[in-house]
């Protein structure tokens, strides 16, 4: 300690403030060594690697400001130009995409829910303490979302789901955390932040290609209202994340011929008077209609 | 040694979330420092060890929900290289991460090589073992033994300069045994099981670069999906089901085509204004052939000998497009418009034939037609009246139309084309407020009601409204969180009524003091009910009723770990109880639901779990650790328990080297 106290002192003679006062990461190394120690692992230290960046987008400068202030002081965390536990989640973010903004999946940060709830960069990441070194994450990622997101750990917890708390998926396989186009294939801007399969379809249809089509029969749902009008996307307690337990209580609820709907504005059709639901074997739709999400043969999803 | 204890310390938070598997073990194990080796710094750990399930009860409804099995596992491994100077030769980071190598049935491997400033190079592997035991309301058919094998390549040059190139490819299989049903021959025909070898493929390529110049990004996108399906149906032997005999049935459906895609992006991002614009467009194409040919007897006791053949392809061309424009002129006000327009139209020239090759005649019947597209447009502004209040509002409105031909009668009987449009527009607005009277207090509320004038289902929102809050606190030791979120959706039409109603109440805690022990705790009680009109036949006589379903969903999950010395110990319990709408019904009857009775599915799924680690050597740990699965209905959906109780756990050793 006590070296690393005379290297400071060492250090706040040491290097004079370089123009707009960066004096450099050299500087910075000498108090905070064991920040230092690991950067060369830090997906920021291409910045100092390169030695092309101008001295605002490099290394600890290129983040927290320039550091002449800081080292004249010899420390405070007041003195730092940008110390990002003291900034608001606006400025943050500035000081993010000053280098990030170019990338695709950032386009819509500024607009994203995230932003406009106040959920910052560094809630997520963690710059020198990440757990996850891809994308520098400060916890796992389905740690991370269910941190704030308390109901849908609820739902990834039910028996019947897609399967993130065993590894095998991601939540970003479906959203973009930081902020995703409308989802144009609903009337409404929900569901927020998810990300469309190439072509703005569902993200369902990313790993579920069998459900996508095209079909010479399209079951309307699938198109009209997606994969929700039938499913909970998260987990269900009901069989194959279904949103009721039985399947002819999904199918009927919609084919009931109540008018103003479906495509003629005369309702979605009832079913056949040859079907008798006082017959159990009635009640079992998807054993007759087996391709239920499209059919190139059958109209009513029967092949 | 600040960093080390502050590794160690986020050690144990991943170690206190990581709770609902079990395997692999999220202690840290080496030195967070890793070695150095030339140039390069390697961390490595990897985790070998033994994994045991013991299960009582229905084992369909186990591996449909958890799957763990017994066997010898690469639980783990997570490798990083660094080059120490940022001037590797070749690159100057690897990542490797694997998860349940070796036969668990979630498998990944994740991979990522950058040279940087070159190059970067991302693997994604998994594989899904897909069970199902089947629809229980559908007697099991739909059964699902597959395999599912997912892999995603992305390599990108020049990933941080102004010009980039990028290219990548998707693969996705999912093989395997599978049964699916086929009803004949004719509309109150039997119903038969069928046995399916499912085999489908996707590939995707994708090519596309990024330029920069002015602050404008521009990223172009060319994109290739190939899909593929060529899975057989066949009757594995003579059967009958009630009056209706089947002697042969052979189904083939080969279905191959390819959906090639443009996507052009243009964005700017400045501090005052930005934009955001995207046009796609997606031309999917598929060809397919179908021949079926059912060999029997109707239910009159006549002999059939069917044929249908069924040609053609499916075309489905989508364009998109989303213009988004936002100012943000100072710190305090910020305005964004964003106006999107969507546009499919499935479009297909299939021929629908069939034989009656005994009788010698022939039905012929065409396609249908559908095509949608929606127009959205919505404002929203933001005001931060002081650091500590921020308002926000706005609205969006959608308009879509719906376009069809499709057939009057059923398949066979001649069919006339109808031409149908439909056209409904929406009407939303939204507000929010937010408050941070505290560095660590958040409180967010915000609201949405929409009115649809024609909303395509009636279980599609038309007049709903959403209301949430949201209060959070933290600090760097604790957290906690409230929050309500409640949506309404009432639909009423004068034959049929929809009514759906749910409501979110979560509250969650975590407390990790020091680095030796930490809390974590959360509650979610998640309510819907729902009421809808349905009509159903029932003796030939069209039968009005209503659908009500009720689940009230409890969650829990408490973790608590524990460093004591050399040993950490780990202790979770997850709970799922849905207790309906109160009353525990021993029996679900179909026919009551039909008559309106109250639809629930009563059940308890409960996970405890415990593990222990022990730090042998600075190198080496041991694990073990325990999970019980317990399943629980309280109603039979077909008749029949799926209930089930299940032992998991593993012994293992955590190793780096």
């Amino acid at each position: 300690m006590l070296a690393l106290l005379l290297l400071a002192s060492a250090a706040g003679a040491g290097p004079a403030p370089g123009p707009a006062g960066y004096v450099g990461s050299n500087a910075c190394k000498t108090c905070h060594a064991d920040l230092w120690l690991n950067f060369y692992k830090n997906p920021h230290y291409k910045s100092i690697a390169s030695g092309l960046e101008p001295p605002e987008r490099t290394g600890c400068e290129g983040c927290h400001g320039p550091g002449g202030a800081h080292v004249e002081a010899r420390g405070g965390k007041t003195t730092i130009a940008r110390a990002f536990s003291l900034l608001r989640p606006a400025q943050v973010l500035d000081a993010c995409l000053a280098c990030h903004a170019k990338d695709l999946s950032r386009a819509n940060i500024r607009r994203s829910e995230h932003t406009r709830a106040g959920v910052a960069c560094s809630s997520c990441h963690s710059i020198h303490k990440a757990q996850a070194p891809r994308f520098l994450l400060a916890r796992k990622q389905a740690e991370l979302c269910y941190g704030c997101h308390s109901a849908v750990r609820a739902q990834f917890s039910m028996p019947s789901k897609h399967r993130v708390n065993e590894g095998f998926m991601q939540c970003t396989d479906c959203h973009n955390p930081h902020g995703a186009m409308a989802p144009t294939w609903r009337m409404g801007a929900r569901p927020r932040m998810v990300e469309q399969a190439l072509g703005n379809e569902e993200p369902c249809l990313k790993c579920h290609s069998d459900k996508r089509g095209p079909f010479v029969f399209e079951h309307p749902s699938v198109r009209v209202d997606g994969c929700e009008a039938c499913h909970f996307p998260h987990g269900s307690t009901n069989p194959r994340l279904l949103r009721r337990p039985v399947v002819f209580s999904v199918c009927l609820e919609c084919h009931n011929g109540a008018g103003n709907f479906g495509r003629q504005g005369d309702g979605i059709r009832t079913q056949s008077a040859s079907h008798n639901m006082a017959d159990p074997r009635y009640r079992n739709c998807t054993a007759c209609h087996a391709r239920i999400h499209g059919s190139n043969s059958s109209e009513f999803f029967l092949r | 040694m600040r960093s080390i204890r502050f590794l160690v310390w986020v050690g144990a938070a991943g170690a206190l979330w990581s709770q609902q598997a079990i395997a692999p073990t999220p202690e840290p194990v080496g030195s967070p420092r890793g070695e150095n080796l030339g140039g390069y710094n390697v961390v490595n750990s990897f985790e070998t060890g033994y994994r045991f399930s013991r299960i009582d009860g229905d084992l369909g409804r186990y591996r449909s929900d958890v799957n763990y099995r017994n066997g010898v596992r690469l639980l783990g491994s997570n490798l990083t290289v660094n080059s120490r100077d940022g001037h590797g030769r070749f690159f100057d980071e690897i990542v490797l991460s694997t998860l349940g190598l070796g036969n668990d049935p979630y498998q990944s491997s994740l991979l990522r090589v950058q040279k940087n400033r070159l190059y970067r190079y991302d693997m994604l592997w998994r594989l899904n073992e897909y069970y199902n035991p089947g629809l229980t309301i559908a007697g099991g058919l739909h059964a699902l033994d597959t395999r599912r094998r997912l892999q995603d390549h992305d390599f990108v040059l020049g990933p941080e300069s102004n010009w980039s190139l990028r290219l990548g490819y998707s693969r996705e299989s999912q093989t395997g045994p599978a049964l699916s049903s086929v009803q004949l021959f004719d509309g109150r025909g039997d119903i038969f099981p069928v046995f399916r070898d499912i085999r489908r493929t996707r590939n995707e390529y994708r090519a596309g670069g990024r330029m920069q110049w002015f602050g404008f990004r521009l990223d172009v996108l060319r994109a290739w999906d190939n899909f593929k399906e060529d899975t057989p149906d066949s009757l594995d032997g003579a059967g009958s089901a009630g009056r209706t005999t089947l002697s042969g049935f052979r189904r083939a459906e080969p279905y191959h085509g390819n959906t090639p895609l443009w996507r052009v992006n243009l964005h700017r991002e400045s501090k005052v204004w930005a934009m955001n614009g995207r046009f796609s467009y997606a031309g999917g194409r598929r060809d397919f052939v179908l021949d079926e040919m059912a060999l029997g007897t109707d239910r009159f006791g006549a002999a059939r000998n069917r044929q249908i053949v069924v040609a053609g392809n499916a075309r489905r061309p989508v364009a998109t497009g989303d213009f988004l424009l936002s100012f943000t002129p100072g710190d305090k006000f910020s305005l964004v418009n964003n106006t999107s327009v969507y546009n499919n139209r499935i479009d297909g020239n299939a021929a629908y034939l069939e034989f009656d090759n005994a009788r010698a005649s022939a039905n012929l019947a065409y396609f249908q037609f559908l095509g949608m597209r929606v127009v959205s447009n919505s404002t929203e502004a933001g005001y931060r009246v002081t650091k500590w209040l921020g308002f926000r509002g706005g609205y969006q409105y959608s308009a879509r139309r719906v376009s069809s031909v499709e057939a009057t009668a059923p398949e066979g009987a001649g069919l006339q084309a109808l031409r149908y449009t439909q056209e409904s527009h929406l009407h939303s607005g939204v507000a929010g407020i937010r408050l941070q009277p505290l560095r660590p207090l958040t409180i967010n509320l915000d609201g949405e009601v929409g009115r649809d004038d024609r909303p395509f289902f009636p279980v599609s929102d038309k007049n709903y409204h959403l209301l949430g809050g949201r209060i959070r606190y933290k600090t760097r030791s604790v957290a906690l969180e409230t929050s309500y979120r409640q949506r309404y959706n009432t639909n009423s039409v004068a034959l049929s009524t929809h009514s759906a109603r749910g409501r979110d109440y979560t509250a969650a805690a975590s407390w990790m003091p020091r680095g030796w022990f930490g809390f974590d705790a959360s509650y979610a009680r998640l309510h819907v009910d729902t009421v809808s009109g349905i009509a159903y036949f029932s003796r030939l006589q069209l039968t009005p009723g209503q659908s009500v379903y009720i689940s009230n969903l409890h969650t829990g999950n408490l973790g608590m770990h524990f460093g004591l010395g050399r040993a950490d110990v780990y202790a979770g319990y997850s709970i799922v109880e849905d207790t309906g709408d109160g009353g525990r019904a021993g029996v679900f009857d179909p026919q009551a639901v039909l008559a309106g009775a109250p639809q629930a599915y009563p059940l308890r799924f409960h996970t405890p779990l415990a593990r222990l680690s022990i730090r042998l050597h600075s190198k080496i740990r041991w694990n073990a650790g325990w999970q019980f699965y317990r399943y629980r209905e309280d109603i039979a959906l077909s008749g029949a328990f799926q209930n089930y109780r299940a032992h998991t756990g593993y012994s293992s050793v955590l190793w780096s080297f």
